[in-house]
């Protein structure tokens, strides 16, 4: 053995020693982590997640160095673990209005969406999930490759060193064990350093049919977990509820119960959100919307309900306490509160149980007795089934197994459980729908007044006073045939000309009454002349088997060539698509842009005048628009279609 | 000249009637609506017909329908189509067929009688009579794209007059040139437009219309 081959050893036990401390300090990383995810996946206390997943990494990057250095084992694998992690997500950028948007949602200061953006960033990151891998598996392992050699050394040193007098084979035996850990120790570390690589390691593999399953059931587990963390949660809230009905109806302290009402709301919405993510049961928000302070009456009070109110402050307070105490989704939030905690609660808990019982409780403390890890059972709670002990591993898989699988079955149960109470009541349902009605009735009458305002001031300014012009020249004219015909001629030429002038304003007018192709050739058509007349390059593609109602045309026609108008003047389009369609009942038109983008629906009037134009057919217009574009806005409108109308020819 | 006449309201119908004979045509047929049009145009086959676009009893686009249906019939069969509006659209399925003998116009036009009347001879004599707002919206969608932009003013304002279907002495009239001047122009733009020069009036006009509806 060379000098060179024994300062190798010895380099490769320190690494060892090293390693070895790693995992334990793997071990800390990963009681820190449950510290935190137990509180943050189990109760919704998300803000906790990234820390440990943050300081974890400290931990993982500086074994990925410590992989790379004292690469004397001349295995070629001496190189620092590249990073595997995703690159850190910039600060989120403001919109033209200074707000910040991620996901469906503006944000007006900037740090909510950064942290989402955080969030996203650790939790996606499959790294993150290898990292917690390896700080579950590096105590056993990790210590164990690390370690041996260093145990065998010194194990080896002081069984020589204390049994020399007694055995006289105490030496060479003690000797022996020391240089088989030095011998082992570079081949251990070689093996170490694969293991820390296969968690640690940048990695392209594809996950295997194992990985997925495993995660699916992780994720259903995790699901199960949240949601029984808000069921618990309801707890607080309920018994907030009861004291604040408590205080209204026993007591006479009204004053509490509307805030409480309002403020317990984000636990029911955020659980027909999870209905809808996670169990596939869409549940709609049920609330009324909140109504306006009517008009103050003749004799200078407000009217809510049978009462009359002095002060529109107090207007205001009464008209909330009806609104909230009045809706029927306030008093079923409170049954729900009341209720999820006992049907959600043991629901979601029995097959978290079955399978924590199961394996944590039957299988694996059986395990540990096999191995001699603990020599008796204590109670019958560890390790066996009816007193027998033989039973406890396989009925323990047995009960794991039948949790996970009713796990699926009890999420959906959740959801279906949710939207029993917490769904929109056919009443309510209605009652919305009622609003909608009102609201939309409202916009179209306003805007047909609008529209006949306009053309009546249209004709009153416009033909109307020049045919009164035509009439005064014609008379003029008259009265001066016979005197001077030169001039005659000349007011002639000057009335024909206006004639002409009031045909073209007509005719203005009536393109903005109804257009006159819309007329004749219906909507595919009509808006196949308006591409025609856009500036810019304009395709339009129509999958209509037959025509809308005229005053869905109509609308249609109008928002599209509003679209138009938009896409020309204010993206600078250079090309246009226009798409007709119809599937499912719907009428579906697709307009899209390849210009600046950057449009929205809060600050274009235009768009905003399309929404409620469509709004009167229960038509929906959604709007993508992101700066730099492209823009594609989709007008939905509901409507039966006609059978196409027959050639004459 | 023998004229088909088809207009559903009797006072423009009767006024119409009476330009014509006044300038000399003789109205073989007025009708009111599009299958009586249709009837007319294949029964009697006139020099020309004068239609509005609108007719009943669908109050649609019938009279378009039935000249179109009739020119399918009839190939070349001289039509002048009135409105109250004009749209690229009716313009691009009259043009469609490549053969000469159409007539587009606004029924403004109609206030100028002798216009009017030549409009009404040179579709009857196989040639194009366009209203200028087509030819202008044309334009405008054209005009963006680099050979249009390149045209001068005088050589634009002989591609607009061309393209409404004149002749050259009737632009020189117009834009008071001599014939050859216009000459000049009509070759300088069918070299920018890269169109091959023709001396027949009624192709040039087609190559120049077609030319203009690509560019959209």
């Amino acid at each position: 053995m060379t000098t060179r081959a024994v300062r190798a050893a010895g380099l490769a036990l320190l690494h060892g020693v090293a390693l070895a401390g790693l995992g334990l300090a793997g071990a800390v990383s990963l009681l820190v982590h449950l510290a935190f995810f137990v509180p943050g996946f189990g109760l919704g206390l998300i803000f906790l997640l990234p820390l440990p997943i943050l300081a974890g990494r400290h931990l993982t990057n500086l074994v990925r160095r410590l992989a790379g250095d004292g690469s004397g084992s001349g295995d070629g694998s001496g190189m620092p673990l590249g990073s595997p992690y995703r690159p850190r997500p910039g600060p989120p950028q403001p919109e033209a209005d200074g707000r910040y948007p991620h996901d469906n949602r503006l944000y007006r200061r900037p740090w909510v969406p950064a942290f989402l953006r955080l969030m996203d960033w650790l939790l996606g990151d499959p790294a993150s999930y290898r990292d917690l891998g390896w700080m579950i598996t590096t105590p056993l392992v990790g210590t164990l490759l690390g370690g041996l050699p260093v145990a065998l050394v010194a194990a080896g040193g002081w069984y020589a060193a204390s049994n020399a007098s007694r055995h006289w084979w105490a030496v060479p035996a003690g000797l022996a064990a020391a240089v088989a850990g030095l011998a082992v120790a570079p081949w251990l570390r070689t093996l170490h350093l694969r293991w820390t690589r296969w968690w640690l390691g940048p990695t392209q593999r594809q996950p295997g049919r194992l990985r997925v399953w495993y995660a699916h059931q992780l994720l259903l587990l995790l699901r199960l977990l949240s949601l029984l963390g808000l069921s618990l949660a309801a707890l607080p809230l309920a018994a907030l509820s009861a004291v604040a009905l408590l205080l209204t109806y026993g007591v006479g302290i009204v004053v509490v119960l509307p805030p409480v009402i309002q403020n317990i709301r984000w636990l029911p919405e955020l659980r027909r959100r999870l209905a809808g993510q996670w169990s596939g049961v869409t549940v709609d928000s049920p609330y009324l919307p909140r109504p306006e302070v009517p008009q103050r009456r003749p004799d200078g009070r407000y009217q809510v309900g049978n009462h009359l109110y002095q002060t529109e402050r107090w207007a205001a307070y009464g008209l909330r306490l009806r609104w909230l105490t009045r809706d029927r989704a306030s008093w079923r939030d409170f049954g729900w509160l009341l209720l999820d905690p006992v049907v959600g609660g043991l629901s979601l808990a029995a097959p978290l149980g079955a399978i924590g019982y199961g394996i944590f409780g039957l299988a694996m403390p059986r395990l540990w007795m096999l191995v001699g890890l603990r020599a008796d059972g204590g109670t019958d709670w560890y390790g066996s089934v009816a007193g027998s002990d033989a039973a406890a591993i396989p009925v323990g898989l047995a009960l794991a197994a039948l949790g996970l699988l009713a796990a699926p079955a009890v999420l959906r149960f959740n959801g279906r459980w949710a939207a029993l109470l917490l769904a929109p009541t056919a009443k309510s349902r209605l009652a919305l729908r009622v609003q909608r009605l009102t609201e939309t009735r409202a916009d179209a009458t306003e805007s047909q007044a609008a529209e006949l305002r306009r053309i009546e001031r249209d004709l009153h300014d416009g033909a109307q006073a020049r045919l009164v012009a035509m009439g005064i020249n014609l008379g003029n004219v008259e009265y001066l045939l016979d005197r001077d015909p030169q001039a005659a001629r000349a007011l002639l030429a000057e009335a024909r000309q206006a004639s002409a002038k009031a045909l073209t304003e007509l005719r203005d007018l009536v393109r903005g009454i109804h257009p006159p192709v819309l007329a004749e050739r219906g909507l595919a058509d009509a808006v196949r002349a308006l591409a025609l007349d856009t500036t810019v390059r304009t395709e339009v593609t129509v999958e209509l088997p037959g025509r809308p109602e005229p005053p869905i045309e109509s609308a249609a026609y109008f928002a599209v060539s509003e679209l138009l108008t938009n896409a020309v003047k204010h993206a600078r389009a250079a090309r246009i698509t226009v798409h007709l369609g119809y599937a499912d009942g719907r009428l579906r038109i697709v307009v899209a842009d390849d210009g600046r983008g950057g449009a929205d629906e809060a600050r274009g009037s235009g768009l905003h005048g399309i929404s409620r134009r469509l709004g009167t057919f229960d038509g929906v217009v959604d709007l993508s628009s992101p700066p730099g574009g492209p823009t594609t806005v989709i007008l939905e409108v509901p409507c039966a279609l006609s059978s196409p109308r027959t050639s004459i020819s | 000249m023998r004229v088909v006449l088809a207009e559903d309201l009797y006072l423009l119908r009767d006024g119409l009637s009476r330009m014509l004979t006044a300038h000399g045509f003789d109205v073989v047929a007025a009708v009111e609506t599009g299958p009586e049009l249709l009837a007319a145009l294949l029964e009697l086959r006139p020099d020309v017909a004068v239609v509005d676009v609108r007719l009943p009893p669908t109050q649609t686009d019938e009279g378009l329908q039935a000249a179109l249906a009739a020119r399918r019939e009839v190939p070349g069969l001289p039509v002048l189509v009135l409105s109250q509006h004009v749209e690229q659209l009716y313009a691009r399925e009259l043009l469609a067929d490549g053969t000469g003998g159409v007539g587009y116009l606004l029924k403004d036009r109609v206030f100028n009688a002798e216009q009017f009347v030549d409009a009404v001879r040179r579709v009857a004599g196989g040639g194009m009579a366009m209203d200028p707002d087509v030819i202008a919206k044309l334009l405008a969608r054209s005009s963006r794209d680099a050979p249009v932009a390149r045209l001068t003013s005088r050589e634009r304002e002989v591609l607009e007059l061309m393209a409404e279907g004149r002749s050259n002495s009737a632009i020189g009239q117009r834009l008071f040139l001599s014939e050859s001047a216009v000459g000049k122009h009509t070759a300088s733009i069918f070299g920018k437009l890269d169109l091959s020069p023709s001396d027949d009036d009624n192709r040039r006009v087609l190559a120049v219309l077609a030319y203009l509806q690509r560019q959209g």
